[in-house]
């Protein structure tokens, strides 16, 4: 059996709390554990105040949004429907990598957390409206996770000028971010401080990608190196802006670039 | 009331303690805070985030703005004391790598 509960909000920031406040009501009255119930209110707040501010420009006042949220045994299901002009957030807009940092846009944080935050996203425009339905799995008991194979390495290579360049690939998440570490800490500790991350190949980056990132950047600076980003899809270097990385990383259109700049210098 | 911010001055230190629900709707005033005081050229600031139950986007992305802007003028903003929750959310952003995050007040303030 599952329960379906169902409210309709105006279309005002101020009325997102009562949607938040109902998605933990259902979550708890479905025994949901305290992170889950913090997850879904999270994602809610995130997409309707995404909603509220990009989808109606904040001229919605006389309008409604509607959320269900269903408990089922093993995952929560929330559906938001507003009637604001067609937006995927899926597939929205990608910033110009030219543009310098202050004259961007600072948004994209709720996207990115609802993504984070819930399992499954997905989007659907119905008629004159938008359906957003946000999958959270209820957490399954502890999986105990296989090690992966421990040889693997990104591809490395040494440049005439000394320097090192590593060429990650793939998604750069949970799984495989202990693989970039790898490689990037053992040619740390062979001695090469100034390392050329291309990441040309590179479709994604989760919090552990850019926490491997940040480590081996601090390991390299304290031996008077430097980590040096090129390559960057715009989505990523997105993702870095919003973390702020892009004041701690030196970041390059191409490795033609990267190395070109710093050849320049002694 | 949703969100209280309370701000006192220390030797060294700005110190803002915030409660309640750091949300859309006010995240704007915590930005203003932070904002008034870097203002007037105090620009190392702890935030106490012991009494935020909730935070969403919206207060992370003034808490980047200021801390880009203390970092500019050589000052800096320091977390204290999150919940387990709000922490998480600073992880899943990358956020627990670019601020100092103290698990107390006294280790915040102290460590300017």
């Amino acid at each position: 059996m599952n329960d379906v509960s169902r409210l309709v909000i105006a279309a005002r920031l101020d009325a997102v709390r009562h949607a938040c406040d109902f998605v933990v009501e259902a979550a708890e009255a479905a025994h949901l554990d305290e992170r889950t119930v913090y997850h879904c209110q999270m994602a809610v707040d995130e997409a309707l105040t995404n909603i509220i501010e990009h989808g109606y420009t904040y001229q919605g006042n006389d309008r409604q949004i509607e959320i269900t949220c269903q408990v089922e045994p093993e995952r929560v299901v929330i559906t938001i429907i507003d009637d604001s002009p067609a937006f995927n957030p899926l597939t929205h807009d990608t910033p110009d990598p030219a543009e310098p940092l202050d004259s961007r846009e600072p948004g994209g944080w709720g996207i990115y957390f609802i993504r984070k935050l819930m399992n499954d996203v997905q989007y659907q425009r119905v008629g004159d409206r938008n359906h957003l339905v946000l999958i959270k799995q209820l957490p399954a008991p502890e999986v105990v996770t296989q090690p992966g194979d421990e040889s693997d390495t990104f591809p490395v290579s040494l440049l005439e000028t000394g320097a090192v360049k590593i060429s990650p690939a793939g998604r750069l998440d949970s799984k495989n971010s202990p693989v970039l570490e790898k490689t990037l800490y053992s040619q740390l500790e062979q001695g090469h401080s100034r390392l050329f991350v291309d990441m040309v190949d590179v479709e994604y980056i989760s919090s552990s990608g850019l926490k491997v990132l940040v480590s081996a950047w601090r390991r390299a600076q304290d031996n008077g190196g430097d980590v040096i980003l090129s390559g960057l899809q715009p989505r990523l270097i997105e993702i870095l802006e919003m973390v702020g990385f892009d004041m701690l990383f030196q970041i390059f259109p191409d490795l033609d670039t990267a190395l070109a700049a710093h050849s320049k210098k002694p | 009331m949703a969100m209280e911010i309370n701000s006192s001055e220390m030797k060294r230190v700005q110190l803002f303690e915030v409660i309640g629900r750091v949300d859309s709707t006010n995240a704007n005033e915590l930005g203003t805070a932070l904002d008034k005081s870097v203002d007037s050229g105090r620009n190392n600031l702890v935030l106490d985030l012991n009494g935020v139950e909730y935070m969403s986007s919206a207060g992370l992305r003034e808490m980047v703005r200021v801390l880009k802007r203390v970092k500019r003028v050589g000052g800096d903003l320091r977390i204290a004391n999150p919940s387990e929750r709000v922490k998480e959310v600073f992880e899943l952003a990358g956020l627990d790598t670019i601020f100092e995050i103290y698990p107390t007040q006294v280790e915040a303030v102290g460590s300017f």
